[in-house]
């Protein structure tokens, strides 16, 4: 049985991780949300980063689309040396936007991050947590093709992908608004 | 589920114990902020934000133990020129402290040790997984359903 986690407020709150490797986009996209939706209502913007405005843990907003139901938003560092970290952020996930970058020079990148994913979640990623996949940067010239994508993260038919350009936006709401009716979704039907 | 009213009391117990106490959170270990009291005077503050950032510094220093094999991990102290951060293990959850920088410390850990064991009791009730009532139920069902149809006007 999944668990309805509240505060004293009894307010429903869903945690929601931007994962994936590092430079691919995630707090970019996290960031276009939070200055630019303005259908959201959302807390501070908490980003533990260093001088180079590289995440060193994680950002983190609290948002909701009204009512009682907050989404608390994520993202972790996807350097390599912050495996711990990213391991410390997905405690308690309900739901993960994972961000792959179409840049062909991140293909290892990509594929590394997402069996680390694989590897934290074990067999709760696509059954009690949904994942939606972002395949971002889809502006660049030499990019990745979609089918050359999935192949490489062996996504099947079953999980929900959206082209993104998240320093511009594109896709960025879509692919937020899809993890985040997913994860209620479960939460109501499991 | 217990009451969540009882967290508040054995917060503000905590808080009562110094002057020099200013804010007590409690979260879990997903950075929830699940309660939160502060003395009357002090500066207003993001406590979301605050409690993320505990709640991971205290897991990540859990994570660094592990790797490191030396054992459980009881306190974690952050000492600035203007106060001090506390937080320790309460069961499933981390309780927070932020004091002034001149305070009791002994007092403060013994405080924060003999309130965590019950702070830890209460979090089990709040966190177990129980069958909701039918109207516990109804009303989650009402605020996802709500969430989404909002999610959608976005």
């Amino acid at each position: 049985m999944l668990t309805i986690r509240k505060d004293d407020k009894g307010r429903i709150h869903l945690k929601l991780v931007f994962y994936g490797p590092s430079l691919g986009g995630k707090t970019t996209a996290l960031r276009w949300l939070y200055g630019k939706v303005e259908g959201l209502q959302k807390g501070e913007f908490t980003a533990i980063e260093d001088e180079t405005n590289r995440t060193l843990f994680f950002d983190y907003v609290p948002m909701s689309a009204g009512g009682r139901v907050l989404f608390d938003v994520f993202t972790v560092a996807g350097q390599k040396r912050h495996r711990h970290q990213r391991k410390v952020v997905l405690q308690g996930t309900d739901g993960i936007l994972f961000v792959a970058d179409s840049s062909p020079d991140q293909r290892d990148e990509n594929t590394e991050s997402f069996e680390e994913l694989k590897l934290f979640l074990g067999d709760a990623l696509g059954r009690e947590i949904p994942i939606v996949v972002m395949l971002n940067k889809r502006d660049l010239p030499n990019r990745m093709s979609r089918d050359e994508m999935l192949d490489l993260l062996g996504l099947g038919g079953n999980v929900p992908i959206y082209e993104t350009i998240a320093v511009q936006g594109v896709g960025v709401k879509r692919a937020f608004q899809a993890i985040a009716r997913e994860v209620i979704l479960k939460r109501m039907y499991s | 589920m217990s009451d969540p009213k009882a967290f508040d009391k054995i917060l503000t117990e905590i808080i009562r114990q110094d002057k020099g106490i200013k804010k007590v959170i409690l979260v879990d270990k997903t950075g929830l902020t699940i309660a939160n009291v502060s003395k009357l005077s002090y500066y207003p503050v993001d406590v979301d934000s605050i409690g993320a950032i505990a709640s991971a510094v205290f897991c990540a220093s859990e994570e660094q133990g592990k790797n490191l094999q030396i054992g459980e991990l009881e306190i974690v102290t952050s000492e600035f020129s203007e106060g001090k951060i506390f937080a320790s293990a309460c069961g499933k959850g981390v309780l927070c402290v932020v004091s002034e920088a001149e305070v009791n410390i002994g007092l403060i850990r013994l405080v924060m040790k003999k309130q965590g064991v019950q702070l830890a009791d209460e979090l089990d009730k709040f966190l177990a997984v129980e069958p909701l009532s039918p109207k516990d139920s109804e009303l989650d069902e009402e605020d996802l359903k709500s969430a989404l149809a909002e999610l959608e006007r976005v």
